[in-house]
C-alpha cells in the first residue's frame, strides 16, 4: 500500500514538474515572462466635471485596465489595495504609499482626463515606485476629438506605450485588428474587429461564401477565398479603398491564401492540376509555382514570418492530416506531428512555435477532442492550451507573440476567443451568428 | 714394582670434570626452563595463538617515514619531471614576488549584495591566495539592481554608460534587462554532470535601439557548456527595447555574471 502510494505520489510530482517546465519554456519563448511586474493603475482623475467627461473617462479607464491586464506581462494590483488619495498629476504622488504593502506595486500608471472645446485631453504618467530619485518612466499627453471611440483609442495608445517600455521592446497589440468570417448578415462574409472584440465591421458583401481571410503585413489588403463563377478563387479586398480589387484567377479550386511577412508572396492551395497542392505566387500576380507533389491533398500553408524561408502546411500523405514543414522552394519536407488529426497551423512571429488544432486520439472509440496546441519546432516539445471546451480550431498568433486567437464551440455556437499563449486569460470576443476562422493582423 | 698399580688417575682428578658437568647441565636446564622468554625471529609469534591479542592493530600515517638519503640523487630515471631529456630535477615553484592584488576585483568584492552571499567555511578561505577572490565572494559588481535568483542559480549585472548613473536613473530599464536575460538563460543547456562552477562573466553592449551587440565571454567559468548557455541567453534576445530617450549616450555596456549550482 505504501509502495503504491509512493508510486502515485511520484507520478503526480513528475507530472507537476513537467508542467512547470512546459510553462517555463513557453513563457520564455513567447515573451510572457516567468516574473510579472506589479502594476497599479488607478482610475484617471477628472480634470473637468461635466457629464461627458465622466462618460469618456469611464470608457478610458475600463479600456486601459483591460489592455494592461490582457498584456500578459503585468500582475495588476487590485484596486481595493490602493491608498485613499489617488494622484491625478505628479505633484499628488506619494510613492511611499504605493511601494509598500498592501499595494506593493513596482509601477504606477496615473493621470487625468478632461474635455475642453470639444476635445478630450488626457495626461498620463508611468512612475517607478521603487526609485524615489527619478521615478518617471513615461509622461504622455493626448488630444483628440471628444468621442467614445477616441477615448478607447487614447487608452490603447497609452497602454501600448507602457507595454513597449516595460515589455522588453515588444510593441503592444491594443491597436491591432482581427479579421474573421461571420454569417450574422445572412451569408459568410469577411469581418474585422478590434483585438478586444469591439467595433465589429463587415468588410465584404459578396452574397455567397467568403472564407479564410488573411491580412497583408502592411494592413492594406485582405486576401480570402470566395466562390465565384470560376469556382473557388483567391480574392483581394482593399482596406484602403473599401472594395474588392482584382487578383489573377487560376484554374481549379483555390483556397487558404497566406501572406509572407515581407508582403512579396502569397502561398495557397490549388487543385489546378487535379490534385490539391501548395503553390506560391507573387503578391502582384504572375504564374504560381508548385511546391508540393503528392497524391494526397496538401492544404493550409503558412509562412515562417521570421525568415519567410519555410512554409508549414497540412498534408494527408500518410493517412490522416498531419502538419509538415518545408523550405519555401518546396524542398526538405519534414513531418511535425506524429499522430491523430492535426490541422490549421499558425507560425509564431518569432518563428519558434507552431500553433495548431490537434485531435491527438482520432478514430472509432477514441473520445478525442480538437484542442489548440503549441509546439516548439526545434525540440518538438508541445503543450496543450485548451482543455475540455468543445471543438477548438483555427488558431492565429498576435503580432507580439504573446496571444492566440481561435474559434471554439465551447459555448454552443462557434465563436471567436483569445487567450495568452500559455492558455490562460481566455476571453470571448464575438457574439451573434457564427464567427469563425480568425486571423490576427501583422501590426 | 708395586702390586697395586693404580690404573686410574688419582682420585682428586675426577672432581673438576664432575663440577663442570653439573654446571653445564644446570645451564642447560635453565635454558630449557626460561628459553621462551628470549625473543626469537621464528616460531608461532606471527599470528599465533600465543600472542598478546586476537587481532593486529594498525595506525594510519600520512607518509612512510623513510630515511632521507644524505645526498640528492641525480639519476634521470628517478627524476619527477615528465621531460624525457631533462637531467636536472625541476625546481619547486616559488611565490611570485611581484604579484599584487587586482584592485578591480577588490571593489566588486565590496558590492552591496555581499551580505546576501554565503560565506565559505574557514578552511576554504585559508587556501585562498591574496590576489584572488574566492568563489562565491565576488558579489555583484555594482548597482541596486544587480542580481537575480532562479532556483539555486544566481546572476547579476552592472551597467556602465553616460555619467555612470544609468542604473540609478533608469532602474526600470536595468530591471527589464535583468528579467529578460534571466528568463532566457536555460539551465538545462549546462552539462548535467556539473554540480557547481566558477562564476562566468559575459560582456555585451546595448545599442540605442535596444539590441545586444558585441556579446563575449569576459571571464570563463572553465566549463564550456556553462559559458555557452550564458552566451546563448544573450543571443536569444532580439531587443531589450530602445534605451530611454532621456539617456544621451549611444550605448550602454553591461557586464552580466552567472553563478551555477545544480
Amino acid at each position: 500500500m505504501t509502495k503504491r502510494f509512493a508510486a502515485i505520489l511520484f507520478a503526480v510530482l513528475l507530472f507537476a514538474a513537467s508542467n512547470v517546465l512546459a510553462q517555463d519554456w513557453i513563457r520564455t519563448g513567447t515573451g510572457l515572462g516567468v516574473e510579472k511586474i506589479r502594476l497599479a493603475a488607478p482610475d484617471f482623475k477628472l480634470a473637468t466635471s461635466d457629464a461627458q467627461t465622466q462618460s469618456l473617462a469611464s470608457t478610458f479607464n475600463t479600456t486601459l485596465w483591460n489592455d494592461l491586464q490582457f498584456a500578459g506581462i503585468f500582475d495588476m494590483v487590485s484596486k481595493s489595495f490602493y491608498p485613499l488619495s489617488i494622484p491625478g498629476a505628479p505633484q499628488d504622488v506619494h510613492l511611499g504609499d504605493w511601494s509598500v504593502p498592501p499595494p506593493n506595486a513596482n509601477m504606477l500608471a496615473f493621470g487625468n482626463v478632461g474635455v475642453q472645446g470639444g476635445s478630450i485631453n488626457v495626461q498620463g504618467w508611468l512612475y517607478d515606485t521603487k526609485n524615489a530619485q527619478s521615478p518617471q518612466v513615461l509622461g504622455k499627453q493626448y488630444r483628440e476629438e471628444a468621442s467614445n471611440a477616441n477615448a478607447r483609442l487614447i487608452a490603447h495608445r497609452f497602454a501600448d506605450e507602457i507595454i513597449f517600455r516595460l515589455g522588453g521592446g515588444i510593441a503592444g497589440i491594443a491597436e491591432t485588428k482581427i479579421y474573421y468570417v461571420s454569417n450574422r448578415s445572412g451569408s459568410k462574409e469577411i469581418w474585422q474587429m478590434d483585438y478586444d472584440g469591439a467595433n465589429p465591421k463587415q468588410l465584404t458583401h459578396t452574397g455567397s461564401i467568403a472564407l479564410s481571410p488573411h491580412v497583408s503585413p502592411d494592413g492594406s489588403r485582405v486576401a480570402f477565398s470566395g466562390v465565384t463563377k470560376d469556382g473557388w478563387q483567391i480574392q483581394m479586398y482593399s482596406l484602403e479603398l473599401g472594395r474588392l480589387v482584382s487578383f489573377p484567377r487560376f484554374g481549379g479550386d483555390n483556397y487558404s491564401p497566406a501572406w509572407s511577412s515581407d508582403g512579396q508572396n502569397l502561398a495557397f492551395s490549388s487543385s489546378r492540376t487535379g490534385n490539391t497542392e501548395i503553390y506560391s505566387v507573387s503578391a502582384a500576380g504572375g504564374t504560381p509555382r508548385r511546391l508540393t507533389e503528392s497524391k494526397a491533398p496538401d492544404t493550409s500553408p503558412i509562412w515562417n514570418p521570421k525568415t519567410n524561408a519555410q512554409i508549414a502546411w497540412v498534408s494527408g500523405r500518410t493517412g490522416l492530416p498531419q502538419i509538415y514543414t518545408m523550405a519555401s522552394d518546396g524542398t526538405n519536407a519534414v513531418r511535425v506531428t506524429d499522430q491523430g488529426y492535426a490541422v490549421s497551423p499558425s507560425w509564431s512571429p518569432n518563428g519558434q512555435f507552431l500553433a495548431f488544432a490537434w485531435v491527438r486520439h482520432y478514430g472509432p472509440g477514441e473520445p478525442g477532442a480538437s484542442d489548440i496546441y503549441v509546439m516548439d519546432i526545434a525540440s518538438k516539445q508541445w503543450v496543450q492550451l485548451t482543455h475540455d471546451g468543445g471543438r477548438n480550431d483555427f488558431p492565429s498568433w498576435s503580432p507580439d507573440g504573446r496571444h492566440i486567437v481561435f474559434q471554439s464551440s465551447r459555448g454552443g455556437h462557434v465563436q471567436i476567443y483569445s487567450m495568452l499563449a500559455d492558455g490562460t486569460e481566455v476571453r470571448l470576443l464575438t457574439a451573434g451568428g457564427e464567427n469563425t476562422q480568425p486571423n490576427w493582423s501583422f501590426k | 714394582m708395586a702390586a697395586d698399580v693404580d690404573i686410574f688417575p688419582t682420585e682428586g682428578n675426577l672432581r673438576v670434570p664432575l663440577i663442570g658437568s653439573v654446571a653445564l647441565h644446570s645451564v642447560l636446564f635453565a635454558l630449557a626452563l626460561f628459553g621462551n622468554l628470549i625473543p626469537s625471529g621464528r616460531g608461532e609469534s606471527w599470528g599465533g595463538t600465543t600472542g598478546g591479542g586476537g587481532a593486529m592493530s594498525a595506525t594510519l600515517v600520512s607518509s612512510i617515514p623513510l630515511p632521507t638519503p644524505p645526498v640528492e640523487t641525480q639519476n634521470v630515471l628517478a627524476n619527477e619531471s615528465k621531460g624525457l631529456a631533462q637531467s636536472q630535477p625541476k625546481e619547486t615553484s616559488r611565490e611570485e614576488p611581484k604579484a599584487i592584488p587586482i584592485p578591480e576585483r577588490e571593489t566588486k568584492h565590496k558590492g552591496p549584495r555581499e551580505s546576501v552571499q554565503k560565506k565559505p567555511p574557514p578552511k576554504e578561505v585559508a587556501k585562498v591566495e591574496d590576489n584572488k577572490i574566492p568563489f562565491g565572494q565576488g558579489g555583484p559588481v555594482s548597482g541596486p539592481y544587480g542580481s537575480f535568483t532562479s532556483g539555486s542559480t544566481k546572476g547579476g549585472l552592472s551597467f556602465t554608460g553616460g555619467t555612470g548613473d544609468f542604473g540609478s536613473r533608469f532602474g526600470w530599464y536595468v530591471d527589464g534587462v535583468r528579467r529578460k536575460v534571466s528568463e532566457n538563460w536555460l539551465k538545462y543547456e549546462v552539462d548535467p554532470r556539473i554540480d557547481a562552477a566558477r562564476r562566468v562573466y559575459i560582456y555585451f553592449e546595448v545599442t540605442r535601439s535596444g539590441q545586444p551587440v558585441n556579446i563575449r565571454v569576459e571571464q570563463s567559468s572553465g566549463i564550456p557548456s556553462l559559458d555557452q548557455s550564458a552566451m546563448r541567453a544573450l543571443q536569444r534576445i532580439d531587443t531589450f527595447g530602445p534605451l530611454p530617450p532621456e539617456y544621451s549616450g549611444n550605448y550602454v555596456a553591461v557586464e552580466f555574471w552567472f553563478d551555477y549550482r545544480r
